[in-house]
This record gives C-alpha cells, structure tokens and sequence, in this order.
C-alpha cells in the first residue's frame, strides 16, 4: 500500500488570547509558535502503522510556507519514507483552494497511491472539508472521522466511522480512495529530537505551489475577522438551594444532557 | 565483550546502598540495584520501571563505586524516549516543551505575567547595570498556587536593595526535568536557546528560584561564565548583612523540609535554615530525616507530570504525617515541586504548606 | 426556482434534533426551503418546511456521500438547481458537504453559527472559537453550508400550511463505499473522554462513604461519574475515571464539578469542556476562574438537595 498524507503546520493557539489586526484584517499570529496540526499527527501514525503491516510506502505531503518543512521532517522521523512541500506564496483559507492546488499537484506530478488520509480538520480553520473536496475532484470514494481501520485489503479498506453519541458505522471503502483520519484513532508515537534530526537526513522535495494554483478560484472571501461575543467570567447562581438546584437543572436542559 | 557505557554500571558490586536510600524501593515495584545489575547483563528491563525515579539523586550520593545510578535511569529512559515508549502524559510534557517550552504547554507569551501583577516594576535583565537575572521557571510561571513565589521574591530582593531583571517570556524551560525525563535531544535545544539569550544580553548572574533550575545552570549548562546562586542564599546573605531586615514576628512552629535538589544534590541546607531562625517567634523543627537524608517528595525526575500506576502511601503523606505528629503548624520548604506534593496531603491534614517566600513576606 | 434544500440527518429511524438548525437558518435566508429525507417514517412537523422531497432509499444508502452525488442530480433533474445546499455541521454533515463541493465544484462554507442579514455573510469558528471569520461566497451559483448545532433552531418558523410532498427516484447506487453495520461502543469500562455529561468530585466531598450518594446523583442526571486526583489516590474511584494530567482529557458537553478546588493539572484535562459548572464552598477556589457558571455551597448539600428535586 502506497499512502499519501497530508499534513499541516498550525500555530499553537490554544493558550492564547488572539488578537486582530488593522480593523480585523487579519489574525496576529506573530509571536506564536507553531506545531503539527493534531488529527494530521494521527493520519501520519495511522499510515505508517499500515505500511508497517502490508508494505509500500507512506509520503508526506505539506501545502504551506518553507516552515512547514518542520512537519514533513517529523513525518518521516514517525516512518514516512518521503516528504514532499508544496510551498504556497499566501495562505489558502478556502478549503476548494487547498484542495485543488493538491489535485493539480497529485496529477502534475503524476504521485501515485492507494489511498490519501488527511486528518478531519486542521486546528486553525476546522474547516474538515479539504478531503472530501479532494476526494469529490478525483472521483473516489470518501469518508471522514474514520475512527478505526480493521482491515487493508488490496482492493478495500474496512474502516469505522464515528458518528455521535458514542455510535460508529462500519463500512466497506474501494481503494483507491481518500480517508479523513479522527484524533484518537491511534495513539500517535512520540518523536524525539533526535529522530527528527535523523530525520532531516532524507532529502525533502520542494514544490513551487505557484504552478499548480492555476485556475484556483477563490470561491468564497473572508469579509473580515472578529472577536466571539463575550462571556466574561462565571455566572455565579444564588439563592435558595433550591431554586438553584433547579436553575442547573434549566442549563443542562439547555444544554441538550439531561431530557 | 560487553560495550563499556559512559555510566560506570560495570564497577558495580551489587551492595546495595542505592536502594537503601532510594525512597522509592520497598512500596513500588522499582528497585534501582536490580536495574543496575540487568544493565550490567544487558538483560531486558520492564519499560515501567524506570519511569518510578523521582531523580532525587540519594543512590548516586551514596554509592561508593561511583555509579551514578540515578545517571543509569535517565539512560534507560533515554532508550525507552527514542522508541517512543513512555507513559502518555510524559509524552505529551515533552511535546507541550518543545513547542511552548513548558511541560504544561502554557503560553509561552504569558510566562511574564506573574510580573505584569506586581506593585513593583521588574526591569528586563537587558535594561538592568548588574545583569542580574530572576530565572522564574516553568511551574511558577503559570500555576496559580506557585505563582506567588517569584512575585514574593521579587519583592524580598527589591526591597533589600538588589537589583535584578527577568527575561520575560524569553525565557524557556531550564531542562533540569527534560534531561531526566531522558529527552537528550530536547535538553540540549533548550539549553542553547537559553545560553543564546542569556549572550545575548549580557547576563553575568543567575538567581533561580527553583533549586531544579538552579541545578541545571550550576551542573548542566557547561562553563557559563555566569554565577548561579539560590534566592535563598541571596536572602540569607541580605539578612546577615543587614541590608534586609525581619520586622514582625512569626509565632509558628516551622518544620523545614530540604529539597532533594537544593539539599543533598546542591549542598544548600544552612541559607534556608539561617533565614527562618532570623525570624522571632518562629520556632524552628526538623524532620527525623533531613539534610542529606532528606526524604524526597517524588516530585521530581517528571514525577510532576504523570502518575506511576502503583497506588501507595506517597512520601508527601509520610512527611505531612510526621510533620503533624510533631506538632508543627507549617511545613516550609523551598522548592515549588516540594508545595505542591506537600500541599495535597497538607490540606486534608490542616496544616500549611508554605514556600519560604511566603513566610518572609509577611515578616519584612 | 429558488430554494434550499436542506439535507436532513437521519439515524436508525429518528430525525436529528440539529436539522432544526439548518431549517431555522433556512428562514433566516429568506428562501423556500425543501428538506430532503429518505423515505420512512420520520416524526418530523411538516409545517416547518414548504416542500419534503422523500427520496427513495434507506437511510444508510441515503447518508452515504457518493450516493449523495446522485440523489442531488436527481433533484436537480426535477427541481433545479438549489440557491443552497444545507447540512448540519455533524459526522455525515461535513462529510456529504464537503463532497458535494468537491464533486459538484460548489464553494462551502462549513460550521457556520451565524448569519448577518444586512451584510450576507456567515459566521464561520477560527481558532477553537477564538476568532470568528465573516464569510461569504465570492460570485454566483449554488453554495454549500453546514450549520453548527444549536445556532439557529430559533429562528425556525411554523407555517401555516403543510409541506408539499415530491419524490426522488431512480438514484444510483454506489459500489465504492458500503454500510456493513452500526457498531456500538464497546462499555465494559466507562470511558469518560466520550462521555456528554461528566460530574466529577473531588477533595471536597470529604470521604469515600459520599461517593454512593454521588454515583446515585450521577445516575439521576444521566451523567458519568468522575473525580480529581486525590479521589483517584485514595481510590474512592478508579483510575479510569480521573480527570487530569495525569489522568485523561475530557471534553464534554457539561462538566459539573463539585468539591473541585481546580488544580492546575485538574484544569488542564477539563477546561476545554463545553459547559464547566462549578459547586465550591470556597468562593475563592481557583476552578471558579474557568466555569462558565458557579455556585458558592457545599458539595454535599447540593447534591441532597437535588436528589429531592429530582425526585420531586
């Protein structure tokens, strides 16, 4: 089996407080550091995991800045036998954007592979919507939050989709096909420095982007960006102990746990 | 032929002493004079066992071949890192460390807000004549309950005159923990980013606040050219020198439990000991073990970042106990890791844990 | 014509209470709105729409994307082409959604939670809900949506007069993806990461004897059972239900926290939970700093006082 990844480097906002600039122009990611995007960690793990079983190959592929080349190297200190960049002048919000910049690259380069995972969304714009776009533009059969894949087949793939509530649904999947890998399908290795200095060893191929956003259209814009309503702290419930009992009552009413 | 390793597990002659002392042995599963012996076999080691370490030095201090045992852990694990096999929740210190340089993964834009808080101004080491830095270290940097410390330290030592800056979020994790957690790679990079930034600015004075800091810039970070003391030895100095002075008394009965990386490993057990018996009223104890005995928290060697699955009477319990059956009031201690093993059991006993900051500042 | 069409979410026979959201967003946008369901028996008010479109499969083949190709042709044949195509924001939502986008080369817009009518954009989360992006499509056509539970059911509006009724037949079935089966989480072990409503106890509730009274609240409420540190340490509960960094990270709906001061490592594996409640009787505890709501009292009297409630 021959495994395509995509992987994204994300910057690390989940301890901050973001902030806008110039009017909500943009997001003032400056001064953050970045990291792999999560549910793109456990695709890497899920593939090599794969290629550990069967044979073949897994190749990292990274849409981004030259940064990103920090990804593609941890991808293959995990197992990746390649990593390959391609290296976009701005970022690409709209997920048609991201998604046709990686078909016009797969057919370009004319990368073969038995299946492409990508993670169900990227932390930053969660817009879980690149696989399945790349997927409908190559015609193959898709799924997103595969929680589980019990079996690789040369022709099919036997995998677990979450659904809510603590469902899941298994189904049959042709291959070649795309998969949108969920967190938590594996436990993701962890990769030491070391690793990844080894992993620097192999060389990274480097795409110009450029060449391949020919007649990316930009299908949807961003207006501007904004802060979320404000909460501002907890809000504290007084009185009688009962009454209070029965506003908690009323918030987990409201919030769909308790009938 | 065995491969000779750089730790001297070969000269092992099996006596003993490291588990004797090691507070670990006999209620968990890790013996550490076992683990030499597999090692000097080449014989296969539970990938659990090494992880119980607290790192808290003892066996190395008292084996008498020189082993260095507690040097023989941190390869093992160093192995186990490599393959990625550790327990979770230390895979993931690693990982928030390397990418906000904490275990805790906190902003590393916020490792200075503890002194945006303060009523006094704590100038940026850069912009300071002596080039003196307040190293914070991570868990005071953002726990709510350490936090306290480096502000009440900053305002021990401005009040006694010295000057002194920080680097604010500049700074990064020291890797005293990193290193025993066995990510070699990872100390090494947090090491040159902090020697790099300490260069940069000129930095000529280390004062940390956390003896697991400490430790590293004195031991690990090679010849800094840079003088790395405890705040407590600052203080003790201030005090005998007259530049601070204690004005109200403590009417407590005090116990003071030695840090396993102020005390035995650094040879630091007078200064905190001096700055509490300046204080009137303040009635001093001691601990059956102390000093070089000094029984360890656990809190150390990534023990603060996971839980080891053996459920046992934990030594912050067996201290608080003692601490009570000898009728003291407050368990002082100088080390953040030391406050927060303690303060568990501490609470439910109802007797209080205080940094020895936190005493001072009510006394000056 | 202009329409919506709205893709219902359906699941082992019950229409999921989320399509509300996708129906209210419907009135928000002005439009006719076509909702699009398999055929069955779905407890649905049929005033909510002006036009249900049954279409002639089982809901497995029906919630399946690459079938999904075929049905939209299908009610493109007989109704035209759609102004928008809606899908709530869920497992098969995202996953038809984005699909159709690509397949149909449709602009989409996914996990919107709000809709400005003067400007004509949509709100879509950035950054975990840090930052929100005013979106909307650049040109023309038919665009494609999927909407955040609970953002618009609100708006939803009852009509005076019952859907009209269409069918859509003669769909292709794919070869390429098959429903096997449901497969229910295996429960030998509760596993609190995926649990919906977790009341968790820690320090405060004293001693072990509470935990009972606690398990039986928790039973009450549906919820599942789960305690801090120290309640793990003295093994009052198992370690399987310890939340923190040194047990697991949970993010459920609702964390109801009780006799929790709010530790650092307490914090670090809950304060991404959706809804945080906090019962301390310090007013000072730290835990109070990350809830959403609070209350000041004690763990146990609480507790008692709901039990009567509940069962009152």
């Amino acid at each position: 089996m021959n495994i395509l990844v995509f992987t994204k480097r994300v910057p690390a906002t989940q301890e901050e407080e973001l902030r806008l600039l110039g009017d909500g122009n943009s997001v003032d990611l400056s001064k953050l550091p970045f990291k792999v995007n999560d549910w793109d960690n456990y695709s890497v793990e899920e593939a090599v995991r794969i290629v550990e079983k069967t044979g073949g190959a897994v190749t990292a592929i990274s849409i981004g800045d030259a940064e990103s080349d920090e990804v593609l190297r941890r991808a293959i200190a995990m197992g990746a036998k390649d990593g390959f960049l391609v290296d976009a002048g701005k970022v690409l919000h709209d997920p048609n954007a991201r998604a046709t910049v990686a078909l016009n690259f797969l057919k370009k380069e004319g990368i073969a592979f038995d299946a492409i995972f990508t993670g169900v969304q990227s932390e930053d714009d969660q817009f879980a919507s690149v696989g399945g776009i790349l997927a409908g533009k190559l015609g193959l059969p898709y799924s997103t939050m595969v929680i589980g894949i019990d079996a690789f087949e040369p022709d099919h793939i036997i995998a677990r989709r979450e659904l809510e509530g603590g469902l899941q649904e298994r189904i049959k999947v042709k291959v070649p096909c795309v998969l949108s890998i969920q967190s938590g399908i594996n436990e993701p290795r962890y990769v030491s420095i070391m690793g990844v200095r080894k992993a620097s060893k192999v060389e990274r191929k480097v795409f110009k982007a450029a060449v391949y956003e020919e007649g990316v259209p930009s299908r949807i814009e961003v207006v501007k960006w904004v802060y979320p309503e404000k909460k501002g702290g907890a809000v504290m419930l007084a009185g009688e102990l009962e009454s209070v009992c029965k506003d908690l009552l009323g918030i987990l009413k409201e919030k769909g746990v308790y009938q | 032929m065995l491969e000779q390793m750089s730790t001297r597990v070969l000269a092992c002659m099996q006596c003993g002493k490291c588990t004797g002392s090691c507070p670990e042995s006999g209620k968990t599963p890790f013996n550490i004079r076992m683990l030499v012996r597999k090692k000097q076999f080449a014989a296969a080691i539970a990938e659990e066992l090494p992880w119980y370490c607290t790192s808290c030095g003892a066996c190395t201090l008292r084996c008498p071949r020189d082993v260095k045992p507690s040097e023989v852990i941190i390869e093992l694990r160093s192995a186990l890192v490599e393959d990625g096999l550790m327990p979770l929740a230390l895979q993931k210190a690693l990982e928030n460390t390397a990418v906000q340089k904490n275990p805790w993964g906190k902003s590393r834009g916020k490792r200075g807000v503890w002194a945006d808080k303060l009523d006094i101004e704590i100038p940026h080491v850069s912009d300071t004549e002596s080039k003196r830095l307040l190293f914070t270290c991570c868990i005071q940097a953002y726990d709510p309950r350490c936090m306290v410390i480096p502000s009440n330290v900053a305002r021990i030592l401005n009040k006694g005159g010295l000057e002194f800056g920080i680097l604010g979020e500049e700074e990064g994790c020291c890797g005293n923990e990193i290193r025993r957690i066995g990510e070699a790679g990872l100390n090494e990079e947090l090491q040159e980013e902090n020697k790099a930034i300490m260069e940069e600015y000129g930095v000529k004075e280390i004062i940390a606040l956390s003896p697991h800091c400490m430790n590293a810039f004195k031991k690990e970070y090679g010849d800094l050219g840079i003088k790395v003391t405890h705040y407590t030895e600052i203080v003790a100095d201030m005090i005998r020198e007259g530049t601070l002075t204690v004005q109200a008394p403590f009417e407590k009965k005090v116990i003071y439990h030695d840090p396993c990386f102020l005390g035995k490993q650094n040879g630091i057990f007078e200064a905190p000991r001096e700055i509490l018996r300046a204080i009137d009223g303040l009635t001093l104890m001691e601990f059956a073990r102390s000093r070089e005995t000094s029984l360890c928290c656990e809190g150390g060697g990534g023990r603060m970042f996971f839980e080891v699955e053996t459920t046992y009477e934990r030594n912050a319990e067996v201290r608080v106990n003692e601490a009570v059956e000898k009728g003291a009031e407050v368990i002082a201690t100088a080390c953040p890791f030391c406050v927060m093993t303690l303060e568990d059991p501490a609470t439910e006993k109802g007797i209080t844990v205080k940094e020895l900051s936190e005493i001072l500042v009510e006394v000056i | 014509m202009s329409y919506a069409l709205i893709v219902a979410e359906v699941r082992r026979g019950v229409f999921e209470e989320r399509n509300l959201d996708a129906i209210g967003l419907c009135s928000l946008l002005d439009k006719e709105s076509c909702l699009l369901i398999p055929e069955g028996a779905y407890d649905i008010n049929d005033k909510l729409v002006n036009v249900v479109a049954k279409v002639d499969a089982e809901e497995m083949v029906f919630l399946n994307p690459l079938n999904m190709v075929s049905i939209l042709d299908k009610v493109i044949e007989k109704r035209g082409k759609p102004d928008v195509i809606i899908f709530t924001h869920s497992s098969s939502g995202t996953e038809c959604a984005s699909y159709m986008a690509g397949r149909f080369d449709l602009p989409v817009i996914t996990d919107v939670s709000g809709f400005d009518k003067e400007g004509g954009f949509f709100m879509k989360s950035y950054y975990s809900d840090k930052i929100f992006g005013q979106f909307r499509q650049a040109g023309d056509g038919t665009y494609v949506i999927t909407v955040r539970s609970g953002s618009f059911k609100e708006f939803v509006v009852e009509k005076s007069v019952s859907a009209a009724v269409e069918t859509i037949s003669g769909i292709t079935i794919s070869e390429e993806r098959n429903f096997i089966e449901y497969v229910e989480e295996e429960t030998t072990e509760v596993d609190i990461t995926k649990a919906d409503f977790l009341l968790s106890v820690g320090r405060g509730i004293g001693n072990k004897d509470e935990i009972e009274d606690f398990m039986e609240l928790a039973d009450m409420l549906k919820a599942v059972l789960s305690g801090s540190r120290p309640v793990i340490d003295k093994m009052w509960l198992p370690k399987a239900r310890q939340v923190g960094t040194s047990g697991k990270t949970v993010k459920p709906k609702v964390y109801l926290a009780m006799g929790i001061s709010g530790a650092f490592q307490h914090i670090a594996g809950m304060k991404d939970s959706d809804c945080i409640i906090a019962v301390n009787k310090d007013p000072e505890a730290p835990i109070f700093q990350y809830a959403h709501f609070g209350v000041i009292a004690d763990a146990m009297k609480l507790r008692d006082k709901m039990k009567v409630v509940l069962k009152g």
